[in-house]
């Protein structure tokens, strides 16, 4: 018993999920079906601001249809998202509306025993409408006079009066700006603007629910956190919680629209339980379009730079269009203050005042950042700006103002906060200027000919969870349950979803490393939320850092009393032994330390603890992390322009990305690459113009006409380099951090940044398309005719 | 509206199935057969997650009436595999850590698949081309067209 096995961690391993998802046996949402299940179809507002005058739905019911319209529903006002605490959390929405506030809107739903009959009762039903003004842009919106699209709402338990549409102020200030400007040789202020995307996760929003014969309600939705869904069904249904079991299913994709519980959701337990029968709801694409979009972000920044590079003061002001519902601006907006805050030092003089405004659009919510890819974009932008005009390295300013090991972290906004231990930073920059040549790139005035090339880079970041040593306005704990079987193999039950990076193995790994059995003798147990502990939510890349610390600290529970039953039967005291993988074995062997050939098999320990009555090696706790580490990339970027047409092509990418140690570093670069296109599709193709006549989107929901970058568009496999930085968490499970939404941060800015640097031209809203490129060229050339 | 019998052999098995004329393919796999493997994305044949086989070239079944579909011989994602052994394809998936959510990777393997029917050894630009009209928000695509390249190695070499 000598042999010392290696360990996983930090090695490649294929996904234990590939084979279903190869062969199309993974089951999703979408894919239960249940007998005697009836399909849902919604009718939804055809006007973006609209009272509802009259219902008739007599001709659908005489269809066979059950219907489900605001007069059926429990008038619960409620915030879909719920990992704010609730004096945090802004409520303003029931599960079906009087009143239409946006195109596409869900106002009535059917439940018919076919499709196609649920569809043809939607165009049965006849509602009038009093069709009212509509406002999209938040300027406008806050004028008097404005169309009002609420009168009241709710923060916590205290009713509010909203003034001129606007849903939250928020303002931050740290330090003292004013004597951080006057500090300052040179003062640079500048306007960014994103636009609002659609977040296309594959899998369009689904729910099914079947009532029970003792009056419980089972649920399959589309959900980053099962515990969330059934929270917000009880209160809706008036249920207790245990009469309530929603399960954990895989989703194809979500990328934050799912952190909130999905509109569909609460519908389409409504409709069960009025129908008695079990109801499926999934959304057509069409739909999913007008469920959820990308917070819009227009910024202004303003910094002060000494003439030696120290950034000693920054301003951002903030406009938010958040839509018809809140999904919760308020934490959207400390978010964003905290990137902002966190990506350089300023000296400690940081001011932010942001508002978000109701408009009659899509409500948003999280996307791959939450405020962080907005907000990154134009600090990231701002530093290129200021290092051409002062004179100094792109890099070496970078180096000189970030917020590394030491410094304060805003993992999520300003109540959330800790010191950074771990931190790639200097590694990539130092390495990626080396490996790019960076310091000898040709100025913009320096190319020629028709297609210019250039390379920008930008460095970004995002947390690990969101938990700090105090809590805050967030709720972040997971829990796990383990136990050792009979024959050495071990049960993992865990609350926390996966997203397809690779969550479920990872937590698969940090129990099989701590209790030392092989990676295929640890199964995972199907979950639901009667069997479970509370996790908030796989949001905030906390999976891995936060359910992995979850499933760490249970895991060594487990272990204790493993030693402790072993300790018994081997008649040595617990301190004496030690746990080793023995892949020759497939098991975990108990061994006395320094007397490795005096051993038991786990497995031998658990039969005779059974034998013996002692009971089974199992743990059940929560947990809850007290850091929330950045996790760190930088992207170096060469993009080409074609002068001719405005297109711009990306022939070479080099990411650094920082998760501390990688628990499958496969599919941490895979996270990269990924970001790295919907970073793309974000710069350069993605919009959602809206015809302002009828408030719909003007490509109708429909993905022929939302374009995004396919494999043509991506670099040719040898030109995408993806590197892992060298770091080590303490504070992490084995080291490790997060990646997912830091793996898009940086990357808007650092395509900018290149194309800045191929034709000298900056741009401060995004998409570039190729028409807004032309377009600026076109102005270029004719200023610089004048 | 009135029904009609068809005829599909599907994953090498002939099934009878009584359907409307307005039902698609890809509903009639799915709820009928209760093959859930081809997904629904979009029901325009954009994102490609419907795609199957029809005599080994890739097809979108969410477009397809499924009266048209009589006689046809299919395959369905859940048919690549020989049992528990997988395709090239479907290996060099796992193997190049070319999956996240797996949404879109049945319907990417099957087109994979139809890709290398056609040309059993297509350089990387071929790859790219033929794999533009399979949708994947998670990837970023490169490792699915490494995994494709290799299995057109893998079954060279067989």
């Amino acid at each position: 018993m000598n042999n010392v096995a290696e360990s996983f961690i930090g090695k490649n391993t294929p996904r234990s999920d590939g084979f279903a998802k190869v062969t199309g046996t993974m089951q999703y949402t979408s894919d239960i079906i249940i007998p005697g299940m009836m399909y849902g179809a919604l009718l939804r507002s055809p006007h973006p601001h609209a009272e509802i005058i009259s219902v008739d739905t007599s001709a659908a019911e005489a269809m066979g249809a059950v219907c489900l319209t605001y007069k059926d529903i429990n008038p619960v006002v409620y915030n879909e998202r719920s990992v704010s605490i609730p004096a945090a959390t802004y409520r303003d929405r029931t599960v079906l509306p009087n009143k239409a506030r946006h195109f596409g809107e869900p106002l009535i739903a059917v439940a018919a025993d076919t499709e196609e009959l649920a569809f043809k009762a939607v165009k049965a039903i006849k509602v009038d409408y009093k069709v009212l003004d509509a406002v999209y842009d938040p300027a406008e919106a806050m004028k008097p006079g404005a169309p009002e699209l609420y009168k009241t709402i709710y923060l916590g338990d205290k009713r509010i009066d909203v003034q001129n549409n606007i849903g939250v102020v928020r303002n931050i200030d740290e330090g003292d700006c004013d004597a951080g400007f006057a500090k300052a040789d040179r003062i640079f202020e500048h306007e960014f603007e994103l636009e609002r995307i659609y977040h296309n996760q594959l899998e369009t929003k689904c729910a099914t629910c079947k009532p029970e014969p003792d009056g419980s309600l089972t649920v399959w939705a589309t959900a980053q956190s099962i515990h969330a869904n059934r929270q917000l069904l009880g209160r809706i249904l008036n249920m207790p919680l245990s009469k309530i079991n929603v399960k954990k299913l895989p989703f194809g994709g979500a990328f934050g629209s799912s952190i909130q519980v999905n509109t569909v959701t609460p519908i389409c337990a409504c409709l069960a339980m009025k129908a008695g029968r079990p109801v499926r709801l999934t959304s057509a694409r069409e739909e999913d379009f007008y469920s959820h979009q990308k917070y819009p972000a227009l910024f202004t920044v303003k910094m002060g730079v000494t003439n030696d590079g120290i950034i000693t003061a920054a301003h951002v002001k903030a406009l938010i269009d958040f839509g018809a519902h809140q999904v919760q601006p308020l934490p959207f907006m400390g978010c964003t203050a905290g990137w902002f805050a966190s990506l350089y030092r300023y000296e400690g003089n940081i001011r932010f005042d942001g508002t978000a405004v109701y408009t009659n659009k899509t409500p948003c919510c999280a996307m791959q950042g939450y405020g962080n890819p907005q907000i990154n974009f134009a600090i990231e932008s701002m530093i290129d700006i200021i290092a051409e005009e002062m004179n100094f390295s792109p890099v070496d300013f970078r180096l000189k103002n970030y917020r590394g090991v030491g410094d304060e972290f805003w993992g999520q906004g300003p109540t959330i906060r800790s010191i950074i231990k771990s931190c790639g930073v200097e590694q990539s920059l130092v390495e990626g200027r080396e490996k790019t040549d960076f310091d000898n790139r040709a100025l913009p005035h320096e190319k020629t000919g028709v297609i210019r090339r250039g390379i920008g880079l930008a460095r970004g970041f995002h947390t690990s969870g969101t938990a700090g040593p105090k809590e805050g306005e967030v709720i972040d704990y997971s829990s796990a349950t383990i136990k050792i079987n009979e024959d050495g193999s071990v049960d993992l039950l865990t609350p926390v979803t996966d997203h397809g990076g690779g969550t479920w193995d990872a937590l698969k790994k940090i129990t099989a490393e701590v209790l030392q059995v092989p990676l295929d003798m640890v199964g995972l147990s199907p979950a639901e939320t009667m069997n479970t502990g509370y996790d908030v939510c796989t949001h905030a890349t906390r999976g891995v850092y936060c359910g992995g610390a979850a499933v760490y600290h249970v895991a060594m529970k487990v272990k204790e009393r493993l030693l402790e039953f072993a300790g018994r039967l081997m008649a040595e005291h617990h301190y004496n032994l030690e746990v080793m993988r023995n892949d020759e074995l497939r098991q975990s062997v108990v061994r006395v330390k320094n007397f490795p050939s005096k051993f038991m098999t786990v497995g031998d320990v658990a039969r005779q603890a059974q034998i013996m009555s002692w009971g089974t090696m199992a743990y059940t706790d929560s947990y809850r992390q007290r850091n929330c580490p950045p996790c760190f990339t930088t992207h170096f970027v060469e993009v080409e322009v074609d002068t001719r047409t405005g297109i711009i092509s990306i022939p070479k990418v080099l990411i650094y990305g920082d998760c501390g140690v990688a628990m499958n570093p496969d599919l941490v670069k895979g996270q990269l690459v990924g970001s790295f296109n919907r970073g793309y599709g974000y710069t350069v193709y993605e919009t959602m113009p809206l015809d302002e006549n009828t408030g719909a989107l003007k490509n109708n929901g429909l993905l022929v006409d939302y374009k995004t970058p396919t494999a043509m568009e991506m670099p040719r496999i040898e030109n995408v380099e993806v590197v892992l930085c060298d770091t080590y968490e303490p504070s992490g499970p084995f080291g490790a951090k997060g990646i997912g939404e830091a793996a898009l941060a940086s990357v808007q800015a650092a395509i900018t940044n290149a194309v800045y640097n191929a034709i000298g031209i900056r741009f401060h809203k995004l998409p570039i398309t190729p028409e807004v490129v032309l377009k600026a060229l076109k102005n270029k050339e004719q200023e610089a005719g004048k | 509206m009135s029904m009609h019998e068809i005829t599909i052999k599907v994953n090498g098995k002939p099934r009878r199935l009584a359907v409307k004329s307005n039902e698609l393919l890809l509903n009639v796999l799915r709820d009928k057969l209760f093959m859930t493997g081809a997904k629904y994305g979009c029901g325009i044949a954009e994102c490609g997650a419907c795609t199957i086989l029809k005599d080994g070239k890739s097809v979108m079944s969410c477009l397809v009436p499924a009266v048209a579909a009589d006689g046809w011989d299919i395959t369905t994602p859940e048919g690549l595999a020989d049992g528990g052994t997988l395709s090239h394809v479907q290996q060099a998936f796992i193997d190049h850590a070319a999956i996240q959510c797996g949404f879109c990777t049945p319907g990417m393997v099957v087109a994979s698949t139809a890709l290398l029917n056609e040309n059993p050894d297509p350089d990387e630009e071929y790859v790219r081309d033929y794999l533009r009209g399979n949708y994947c928000r998670c990837t970023g695509y490169v490792a699915m067209v490494s995994a494709v390249l290799d299995a057109a190695q893998r079954m060279k070499a067989e």
